[in-house]
């Protein structure tokens, strides 16, 4: 699968977050994008999700060449795309269990049956591997899991899922140094030829587990530099200074916002 | 949904229907008067029952009656539960109603000396009701929690005075409401917690949930505490809102569609009165209705 990013511009609340962003992820490869904060790295993850906060105002999303953009979000999903949220959000009352299984069964096909036991083998396979400890089913998704247990907690989601395009937003943070191995080694066991990944990160050491293929700056709201390790090593160095100035790129202010706690009524 | 075929098979049913009471029990009724004396579990079925008399359940042990109703017809009744003294009750009610339809029900308890309540109200009712609900802790250190499930399927319309009066020292009352209004339904609440002068170190508190799914769906709450002494406790409080669209997108970003996203949620909610319910006949029966509600809504 590809998904191909064509000269998009995406703006919320009037504020132009991307600004002509292109980037090609072919299944197989992997993608590190890293940047400053506030530079539309979380926007770019979201408006492919399909967040209903944010408008493009110009561009394409492709997806095998088919524009995704007015597919809904549930769509897209059931298409192949995933993204393991910066902040998982809490569901009460609705066992991880249930989610999972409502979420696996809705991508059958019409005349397709769980097959339960083999779901519960995989779901548990799945969680011992994480390390999520005995109980997880039965717990209410996200509701007082620890900020590690959130982030593995969506790794597992795409254990079980099997997208084809995985976008993982900062899930580094809130991770402990054990906890990041672990996630970085249950990604890198996802690897294949069928899943193109984009880690978002803005740091090397979760890189040192998940070996990328390329390495995007991204500067406001567009990339603006493509390489490999050497990138890392040299931000994780000198910062991103030297590449505005070795760019010519200026700050931008940019106007805060917000992304609502309705995001389908804006 | 046929109720009596999930319980045909129960040792401890009776059943009221215009035309005749069914008893297999070891209770005793004469004029729509029973007298639960042993602990036991029973279940009291009123099937499309419609006459004008009212009922008293007397009770006098440690006792658990699970009252349901199917209703296609209009209905105007009373039931009167006396609690004697350090007796117990574990009460669920289940008013349904098949089609639409228009009722009003009554339900008043009274408890004697550490008399103890639990009682767990599901409606999810079709059509228009009126519902009263009056508990007098009339001796001290009786004690009432009050759980209520409220599923307002498309057009329903539901009136709900809740009112429990602190009549004794000593008294306890918790009252947990959750309310989940579908497209035009109407939930109107009125809870009230009377505590009278004099009967201190009593308690009273009450919390009310509400979701509408839709923006004709509408739910008002006036959680009231009238209290006439000092030495008490008491809480009230009232969130109503819509579904968490942020839920709603975690959820469809893994694939569910809306309504499924929602049926789920939705689940969710009703969770923690369900769970509540430890007969799995009517936990089963429960489900089906709230699950027929919102599928046919969503």
């Amino acid at each position: 699968m590809k998904l191909q990013i064509k000269d998009l511009y995406v703006s919320i609340e009037g504020n132009m977050i991307l600004k002509g962003l292109n980037l090609i992820v072919n299944g197989g490869e992997t993608h590190a994008i890293m940047g400053p904060n506030g530079t539309g790295k979380s926007t770019l993850a979201q408006i492919c999700m399909g967040h209903p906060s944010y408008r493009i105002e110009s561009g394409d999303i492709l997806l095998d060449d088919e524009s995704i953009i007015e597919k809904t979000v549930d769509e897209r999903s059931r298409m192949g795309i995933f993204l393991a949220m910066q902040n998982p959000i809490e569901v009460p009352g609705v066992t991880n269990f249930d989610f999972v299984k409502a979420a696996v069964q809705t991508r059958m096909k019409k005349d397709e049956h769980l097959r339960i036991g083999r779901f519960i083998l995989k779901f548990e396979k799945a969680s011992q591997d994480l390390k999520m400890g005995q109980g997880l089913a039965h717990r209410f998704l996200n509701q007082g899991f620890s900020g590690g247990e959130k982030k593995r907690n969506e790794i597992l989601q795409m254990k079980m899922l099997n997208p084809k395009i995985a976008f993982l937003d900062e899930i580094d943070s809130g991770l402990d140094v054990d906890a990041l191995k672990l996630v970085g080694e249950n990604v890198t066991d996802l690897k294949s030829p069928d899943l193109g990944l984009v880690l978002i990160t803005h740091y090397q050491r979760l890189l040192d587990y998940i070996t990328p293929d390329f390495v995007h700056i991204m500067i406001n709201g567009k990339i603006v530099m493509t390489g490999k390790d050497e990138l890392i090593k040299k931000i994780d160095q000198e910062g991103y200074d030297w590449v505005k100035k070795e760019l010519g790129i200026e700050d931008e202010e940019v106007k805060p916002y917000s992304l609502g706690t309705c995001p389908s009524k804006h | 949904m046929d109720i009596l075929k999930h319980l045909k098979d129960e040792s401890n049913l009776i059943i009221f229907t215009d035309d005749f009471i069914s008893n297999n029990t070891e209770i005793k009724i004469k004029n729509n008067h029973l007298l639960f004396d042993k602990g036991n579990e029973f279940f009291v079925f009123l099937d499309n029952y419609t006459q004008k008399d009212d009922f008293i359940f007397e009770i006098k042990n440690k006792v658990k009656i699970y009252l349901l109703t199917s209703q296609s017809k209009r209905a105007d009744y009373s039931i009167r539960f006396d609690l004697k003294e350090a007796s117990e009750l574990t009460l669920f009610t289940d008013f349904h109603a098949k089609t639409k339809t228009s009722s009003k029900h009554r339900l008043i308890i009274n408890l004697a000396k550490k008399a103890k309540l639990d009682i767990m109200n599901a409606l999810v009712f079709n059509g228009k009701i009126d519902f009263d609900l009056e508990v007098n802790l009339l001796e001290e250190k009786a004690e009432v929690t009050i759980e209520q499930l409220n599923v307002g399927a498309d057009g329903v319309q539901h009136t709900v005075n809740q009112r429990v009066n602190h009549l004794a020292k000593s008294t306890t009352s918790k009252i947990n409401n959750w309310l989940i209004a579908q497209e035009n339904a109407k939930l109107n609440y009125h809870v009230t917690g009377f505590i009278a002068k004099g009967q201190e170190l009593s308690k009273c508190h009450q919390n009310n949930k509400g979701i509408m799914l839709s923006d004709n769906s509408e739910i008002s709450v006036e959680p009231k505490l009238l209290i006439d002494e000092y030495d008490v406790e008491a809480s009230h409080g009232a969130a109503i809102g819509q579904m968490d669209e942020l839920q709603l997108y975690y959820l469809k970003s893994r694939g569910m569609t809306e309504s499924e996203a929602k049926s789920l949620i939705i689940n969710g909610y009703t969770l923690p009165f369900i769970s509540l319910i430890d007969n799995e006949k009517i936990e089963k029966i429960l489900k089906r209705q709230v699950s027929r509600v919102i599928r046919r809504n969503s």
